[in-house]
């Protein structure tokens, strides 16, 4: 119902732009998961830290520690979330290779549905996205959540030390 | 891993997720979210660094961020993710070249309306439509997927979700902090009650001080 309403007030559009119709069908075939997880990534530090730095219901330190780790966080997540994603998809090539009617799987065609599809590439993002979130059950725990508690200290640190500074050169005047 | 498994998993990917890459997106990353926000709370939780105050207010909020990051993330994408579906679908949003090939075959009745199906029109009995005609309509139905797939999962995970995370996390921090602040006056009112046995060996005399 509320997809219909939306719907409903959205105005007609006919893409005549060659351009613009050449990069919509672009996105269509080449941008998947590791695309979007970098995306979310960048405009998540655009955005997320500042909303944490004027939250005006805490106190000044935790709002800055929140920043922090909210920026640690990003940044672990995102470089790890698109480079398993990215290199499972990739192996998935290795074991979606077409083969002929009539002939046995073999490995190289282990993980090809039953069924042919038009084009594979929406099929491969897809199984890679999938095996990729197996994969991060390991390292979200072993790579993430370490590299979050790493950057998240360095930053606290460096925040410190420049609260410090600058309470020394109040003091000093 | 037996192989009629492993075929039908295959089969499953390939019939839910096989043309429908916004679908895929989603899902994926609702069971993405959950992976790595329980990720999160651990790393918190073990994080000697963080102040013990803070951390009250850190834990609630990545539970909060969690919750809201999922849901939101879940309502608004797919529904971003819908709309954009129903506007190509129903003809509301085409390519140029659809378009013309609808309304010049007479295909162009009640376009854009609800319950048009452009889909069924191109491969309708009687309609001879080419090939690389009905490539490019997926092609950009494909590519509007994405679009408004990207487009609510920034809206909801970079706007709605922090908003929304630290209005409930501040909240469970007053909550836990009044929590504290209630049980220390308690126990400082229990050790300063004075005893008999005070009085009779004049030991403790300070709540004696005028």
């Amino acid at each position: 119902m509320i997809v219909d309403a939306i719907t409903k007030k959205i105005p007609s559009w006919t893409v005549s732009n060659p351009k613009l119709l050449k990069s919509i069908k672009w996105m269509g075939q080449h941008i998947s998961s590791p695309e979007n997880r970098l995306i979310l990534g960048v405009t998540a530090l655009m955005s997320q830290p500042f909303i944490d730095l004027y939250n005006k219901n805490v106190d000044e330190e935790t709002r800055k520690v929140s920043a922090a780790r909210t920026v640690a966080k990003i940044i672990a997540g995102t470089s790890t979330g698109v480079f398993i994603r990215w290199a499972c998809i990739k192996a998935i090539d290795a074991f979606t290779k077409p083969m002929a009617k009539g002939v046995a799987r073999t490995w190289k065609n282990l993980l090809l549905p039953t069924k042919s599809l038009e084009t594979l590439s929406h099929y491969k993002n897809a199984m890679g996205t999938i095996i990729s979130l197996a994969v991060m059950v390991c390292t979200n725990f072993l790579i993430d959540a370490p590299l979050t508690k790493y950057l998240t200290n360095k930053f606290v640190d460096k925040i410190h030390k420049k609260d410090a500074s600058k309470m020394k050169e109040v003091s000093d005047e | 891993m037996n192989s009629s498994v492993l075929n039908k998993f295959c089969d499953f990917i390939a019939k839910h997720y096989g043309d429908r890459p916004g679908k895929m997106l989603v899902h994926t990353g609702v069971i993405g979210w959950i992976m790595s926000s329980a990720a999160q709370i651990a790393a918190i939780i073990f994080n000697d660094k963080i102040p013990k105050e803070q951390k009250m207010f850190m834990i609630p909020q990545e539970f909060g961020d969690a919750f809201v990051n999922i849901l939101a993330f879940y309502l608004v994408t797919n529904t971003f993710k819908n709309v954009g579906q129903k506007l190509v679908a129903s003809g509301k949003w085409l390519p140029k070249d659809v378009k013309n090939f609808l309304v010049n075959n007479k295909l162009a009745k009640g376009l854009g309306e609800k319950g048009f199906d452009v889909l069924k029109k191109l491969t309708g009995a009687g309609t001879k439509v080419p090939a690389q005609l009905l490539k490019s309509y997926e092609d950009f139905g494909s590519g509007v997927d994405i679009a408004t797939t990207f487009a609510g999962s920034i809206l909801s995970c970079n706007l709605i979700t922090p908003v929304l995370r630290n209005l409930y996390a501040s909240h469970r921090q007053k909550t836990q902090m009044a929590k504290i602040n209630n049980t220390s006056n308690n126990v400082s009112i229990k050790y300063n009650q004075p005893h008999l046995t005070d009085f009779q060996s004049g030991i403790n005399r300070s709540y004696l001080k005028i």
